[in-house]
């Protein structure tokens, strides 16, 4: 099995699983943010494994890669600018404390 | 990239370039608000000319393409963006907000939604998408001094990117096994599985079942909707507007262009998934709209009830009827005008800073300031679905269809039906405060801007207009559903 296209698939499935995880089960905010990053990685890793044991795929495979990179770059920069934003206005990076409109 | 690639896209080009002149203005000329409006508005309505006379044709090598349906939503997108920039400036000023850069986000957010009208690859829905959202998050968080926006944009981030990475992990799925990213090649490989020549893989199944999930998120759509409450409810009220109409129909572009484009072979198999969502999304949302005391926290949860109805438009075609997609295509039209109408009304109130969006503060609105009373009762009349409005007309076409198409269908019109009853209730409940309450607050009423007072006039005579006469618009939809199929 090692060494396989099913392999490397099977890891990208066990990271994106832990990155799922990660987003449901942390309260910072920044936490939740590298979850989300390692779900976009998983991916990555998916996509690189596609293309290098598919080889139809190959040429499109790190294209697409470089372009979720660039998507990932400009998503957790608008993130952070959020997370530094509410930090500002709330003290506390714990999600589960920006209840007021819950009450 | 070539010359005709770019004069195909030329409306794209051009909503780009108007978003670069829009802020280069207000780097040359600083705070003059007036101008920065004044050149976002020509220009928008130089997009939706461009877009309404746009040549059919592909372009980028088949990843782009300009059709009937792509004229319609560009020129809709227009239409929402323009609105909402006539309708921000009152609440923006008293804020000390800048409108320039309001309107620069607003265009691009609005370049990504005109992207995903046009993808024909599944690449670029995605990368449409990410331009759509990314700018949709900065203006969630637009006031960012105040605790309630950056709470809802947090909450709208993270749920927002949590699911993208969820479609984009069907996404790579789906292109690995498929082997292409482009619509008609995935759409050639699904109807070889439909027609049992080939089996469907696990992973390609899992794949599409992940880029269904993260459509749901992006539509709202019960039991994916925690996100849109407090989102709206948090973003400064013109954003609100804003947020429930943009996204969505972009979104629901992205359902079109995906599921009837990429997956129509195996439109037998996502039919049951699809009336089981609307159906949920249509009686949750109304129901947790009955017990709101917030206005636009109650608009919120109806906005998550409409993609409901619009749902049943989608049913409605899966079941074997095209009028279901041309009902979905008038509806989106109708909920844009009616419910960007609703929230400018919220917004015009809200007027003076520390104005809560509470019921208490539309008591008394019919006898303070009577127009607006009205135009707000005409709005909500139409989302709740009587006739003459647009609102009605809407409801009535997804229905029929859903009720031509039988089958679970009929089952689904049923729901829809009964859910528009159920709906008068709250709505009703906001127009019994305008006009047979005592105003709780002292003193004279605002004066609001000719802007706002234009945009509202444009969004009412469009609410009532194409409930009136909606053979034009019924012609528009009729293309725009066959350039699809």
């Amino acid at each position: 099995m090692s060494n396989s296209l099913d392999a490397y698939l099977v890891l990208s499935g066990i990271l994106f699983s832990i990155g799922t995880f990660g987003f449901l089960a942390r309260r910072n905010a920044i936490s939740m943010l590298m979850s989300i990053e390692l779900m976009l990685n998983a991916v990555n890793l998916a996509i690189i494994a596609f293309g290098s044991f598919v080889e139809s795929l190959q040429a499109d495979s790190s294209v697409i890669a470089l372009l979720v990179i660039a998507v990932a770059a400009a998503e957790a920069t608008v993130g952070l600018a959020i997370v530094i934003a509410i930090y500002r206005n709330r003290r506390t990076p714990l999600v589960d404390e920006y209840d007021t409109m819950r009450q | 990239m070539t010359w005709q690639d770019l004069s195909t896209a030329a409306p794209l080009v051009a909503a780009i370039l108007l978003a670069i002149t829009v802020l280069i203005v207000d780097l040359i000329w600083p705070g003059r608000k007036a101008l920065s409006i004044t050149t976002a508005l020509v220009g928008l309505a130089i997009v939706a000319a461009l877009s309404a006379t746009a040549t059919p044709g592909t372009a980028f090598g088949g990843a782009y393409t300009q059709d009937a349906l792509t004229s319609f939503l560009n020129v809709l997108f227009v239409a929402l963006v323009a609105l909402t920039i006539m309708f921000a400036p009152d609440y923006l000023e008293s804020r000390d907000l800048p409108i320039a850069e309001f309107s620069v986000v607003l265009i691009f957010a609005m370049t990504g939604a005109m992207l995903i009208a046009a993808s024909a690859d599944l690449l670029l829905m995605f990368l449409g998408l990410e331009l759509m959202v990314l700018p949709g998050y900065m203006l969630a968080a637009f006031a960012k001094r105040d605790a309630l926006s950056t709470e809802g944009a947090i909450k709208y981030f993270l749920l927002g990117s949590f699911s993208s990475a969820i479609f984009l992990f069907g996404l790579a799925f789906t292109w690995g096994l498929a082997g292409s990213t482009r619509v008609a090649d995935v759409a050639a490989h699904l109807s070889e599985i439909a027609a049992g020549g080939a089996a469907l893989s696990p992973g390609l199944a899992m794949g599409l079942a992940f880029m269904t999930t993260g459509v749901a998120f992006k539509i709202a759509a019960v039991p994916f909707h925690y996100w849109t409450p407090d989102a709206y409810q948090g973003s400064p009220t013109p954003v609100t507007g804003y947020l429930s109409v943009g996204p969505k129909i972009g979104a629901f572009a992205l359902v079109l262009r995906l599921f009837v484009g990429a997956l129509d072979p195996l439109k037998a198999d996502w039919e049951i998934v699809v009336i089981v969502l609307a159906a949920l999304t249509m009686t949750l949302g109304n129901l947790v709209a009955l017990t709101q005391s917030n206005v636009k926290r109650m608009l919120a949860y109806s906005s998550i009830a409409h993609t409901g109805y619009i749902l049943v438009g989608l049913a409605a075609y899966a079941g074997g009827r095209i009028e279901g997609l041309e009902g979905l295509l008038y509806y989106g039209a109708a909920y844009t005008f009616m419910n960007l109408g609703a929230f400018a009304v919220v917004a015009a109130l809200q007027r003076r800073p520390g104005v809560t969006s509470h019921l208490d503060t539309f008591a008394g609105l019919g006898r303070r300031e009577p127009v607006l009373g009205i135009l707000m009762t005409l709005f909500l009349l139409s989302l709740t679905g009587i006739p003459p409005f647009a609102g009605f007309f809407a409801k009535a076409y997804v229905i029929l269809a859903a009720v031509q198409a039988g089958g679970a269908n009929t089952i689904l019109a049923v729901i829809a039906v009964l859910n528009a009853a159920a709906a008068a209730f709250y709505y009703l409940r906001v127009v019994v405060y305008m006009f047979m309450r005592e105003p709780t607050t002292e003193g004279a009423p605002p004066r609001h801007g000719n802007l706002v007072w234009a945009g509202l006039w444009a969004a009412s005579f469009l609410t009532i207009a194409i409930g009136l006469f909606p053979g034009p618009l019924l012609e528009v939809v009729n293309q725009a559903a066959r350039a699809l199929t």
